[in-house]
């Protein structure tokens, strides 16, 4: 019997197939699989309007704006695989701008050393984030909360300092200049609008990637690994396996920002990749709301809005967008948008109860 | 010439570099030992008291005692607001929250100092002279000798406070049992008020020490206050004597590194100690009580 199964499942390939298959197996990561019941759920009219959105903006916006749209595409690409790993698996990373260094870097030396073509230094520089992140996360992964927090934000820190001192590979504090335009077979994204389709083109398969994904069986540890790690385990998931696959994914993701950031900017330095970038994109997760795909994008748009318009305060830049921090924390720790309808009639109602709320919760 | 003449003179800076790293975990081990909460603004307190100092000095034309005493009580007050206006309203944050919001609080804290007191690099006199002891081929800054001094001085008060005053034991009560602390009427928010003031006059004091070391510019806060907590870690979270064991492994370790490694990665090399210390001894080398390391 066994024999006869084994014979029978023995599938042979010619060398083409692979290359089919392979083609296939990318689609497939961003198609909805059509043998589960949620397929009416995977794409909603809203979705269709947001598209709709997207593609129109341009036809609205200034000059200036679509540029700042770029921008935020590309930071939205980061948050959206943060809050994979931070939204939805709940754990903590200040060290995702290393990520996001880490692939502009990739690229730019790849490109400008090396000759590679962008759309290789692309792949290359999500490769080169996963490596990365899959030897620091295994170890460092089994810690939780605050210490997680400290030793992302060390790795990042340590990036840092290698870019800065390895000079002849990284051009040290000056960086790396020159970095050729993205292009595709010839078709060269040299303006904003061109970049505007590229970058959220790439954001709109990303987040098909991540809705098939938080849909599947991994989605679904990565919500048990959050809400309790030793119920995980005890239902037969690897909660370190899980972890590590996550981060490792959310650093490709942050990895293809940073490439996509390298060849808008045309420039890579260190100024860009510090702890203040991971602090905004971690606060375009909390913003977006946990657990949420499209939050995040949202929040980024917001915030590097944000970002633009305070750059235009010079010297009090800085204090105003601490204070916005801190109250957008105090104010909404759940997300802006996260039950918003439920929230305002609390906040209507906040008067009225406030004998009430002075509970005790043990 | 080998990198070995110069390990007895790097020792001596880094048992200097080490107690200013240990009075700054000492900073943030008051908070933990109040509430578990750590304060990413720590450094700035730090960073304030060396600023303000020169400020009251320079601007307000105060004798230098009094102008450090005037920065400390400053620095206290900027401690009590921040838990007042950040920390308190997060009390049920969750970590992520409260870490996002310290570090906020450390943008607006750097960047307004940035603002008021100017971006250039104050210096201020040191205590007792410039001239530097030798001791046969080392050489010592008095300035060194202070901080090495107000180190184990701020370490035997913390020790008195925690140890012999119904306050400090309440505030230890509150962190170790939030619950216990409530049904003994020990009114925790005030606790961690309370902690957050002494965390905040510990790190000023330890800013008006170094200053003379070093300049202190308005982001110097944010390292030093990173470099204070791997400290705290390294020796053995939530312990005094922790935070000064791992400021002054940490201070040697750094600076020996440079006789071995070019000088421009020596701040990585904090960041390393943290990633393996908190790899192989999360609890430090001398054991915490606040981490269980099976299940780390």
């Amino acid at each position: 019997m066994v024999k006869e199964y084994n014979k029978g499942s023995k599938i042979e390939y010619r060398k083409r197939d692979i290359l089919y298959t392979a083609g296939l197996w990318l689609v497939s990561l961003i198609l909805p699989d059509p043998h589960l019941p949620y397929r009416r759920e995977f794409i909603k009219k809203r979705d269709f309007f947001y598209l709709g959105a997207l593609l129109l903006l341009p036809l609205i916006l200034s000059d200036r704006l679509v540029y700042l749209m770029v921008l935020a595409g590309i930071y939205a690409i980061v948050a959206l695989g943060l809050s994979l790993f931070l939204g939805y698996a709940g754990q903590i990373s200040l060290g995702h701008a290393a990520f996001f260094g880490i692939g502009a870097y990739t690229t730019a030396i790849l490109t400008t050393r090396y000759g590679v073509p962008p759309l290789g230094a692309f792949g290359a520089s999500a490769l080169a984030a996963a490596v990365c992140a899959y030897l620091i996360g295994k170890p460092i992964l089994k810690l939780k909360g605050y210490f997680l927090a400290l030793a992302t934000l060390g790795f990042g820190e340590i990036f840092l300092v290698m870019v800065r001192e390895t000079r002849s590979l990284t051009g040290g504090v000056s960086g790396i200049f020159g970095i050729p335009w993205f292009s595709v077979a010839g078709f060269v994204f040299d303006t904003s609008l061109e970049q505007y389709y590229l970058v959220w083109g790439v954001l709109i398969a990303l987040v098909l990637f991540a809705k098939n994904l938080v849909r599947s069986k991994m989605g679904r540890a990565l919500l048990a690994v959050a809400a309790s790690e030793d119920a995980a385990a005890s239902v037969g998931i690897n909660v370190a396996q899980v972890k590590v696959r996550v981060f490792v994914l959310s650093a490709a993701f942050a990895g293809l920002a940073g490439s996509l950031f390298a060849c808008v900017l045309s420039t890579a330095n260190p100024e860009g990749f510090g702890l203040g970038l991971s602090v905004l994109i971690v606060m375009m997760v909390i913003m977006g709301g946990m657990g949420n795909l499209y939050g995040p994008i949202f929040a980024a748009i917001f915030l590097t809005w944000l970002t633009d318009v305070l750059g235009g305060y010079q010297e009090y830049s800085l204090p105003i967008y601490g204070v916005i921090l801190i109250l957008l924390l105090i104010f909404f720790p759940d997300g802006v948008g996260t039950r918003l309808n439920e929230r305002l009639i609390y906040l209507i109602s906040y008067w009225g109860r406030k004998r009430r709320r002075e509970r005790v919760d043990i | 010439m080998t990198p070995w003449v110069h390990i007895p003179q790097l020792l001596a800076a880094g048992i200097t570099m080490g107690a200013i790293y240990a009075l700054v975990a000492l900073g943030f081990v008051i908070i933990v030992r109040a509430s578990q909460i750590i304060n990413f603004a720590q450094g700035e307190f730090v960073m304030l008291g060396g600023v303000v100092t020169f400020f009251f000095i320079k601007g307000a034309g105060l004798p230098y005692p009094l102008a450090a005493l005037a920065a400390v009580l400053v620095v206290i007050c900027i401690g009590l607001l921040l838990h007042l206006l950040v920390i308190y309203p997060l009390r049920k944050a969750s970590v992520l929250i409260l870490i996002m919001a310290t570090v906020g609080a450390s943008i607006v804290l750097s960047n307004t100092s940035a603002l008021l007191f100017g971006t250039l690099p104050k210096a201020l006199p040191p205590f007792s002279g410039d001239l530097p002891l030798e001791i046969g081929d080392i050489r010592i800054a008095p300035q060194g000798l202070w901080v090495f001094g107000a180190t184990f001085f701020l370490f035997f008060v913390l020790y008195l406070l925690s140890h012999r005053t119904l306050l400090g034991k309440a505030m230890e009560a509150s962190s170790t049992d939030p619950l216990g602390a409530d049904l003994t009427g020990i009114a925790r928010n005030f606790m961690v008020f309370l902690a957050f003031g002494v965390s905040a006059g510990v790190g000023a004091i330890a800013g008006v020490l170094v200053t003379p070391l070093f300049y202190t510019s308005y982001n110097a806060g944010t390292l030093l206050g990173f470099k204070g907590f791997i400290a705290a870690v390294v020796g053995g979270w939530g312990k005094n004597s922790g935070a000064i064991l791992g400021g002054f492994v940490l201070g040697i370790v750094e600076s020996t590194s440079i006789a071995f490694i070019p000088a421009g990665y020596k701040d990585a090399v904090a960041f390393v100690v943290l990633l393996l210390i908190l790899y192989f001894r999360p609890k430090g080398i001398l054991g915490s009580p606040y981490i269980d390391s099976r299940r780390w």
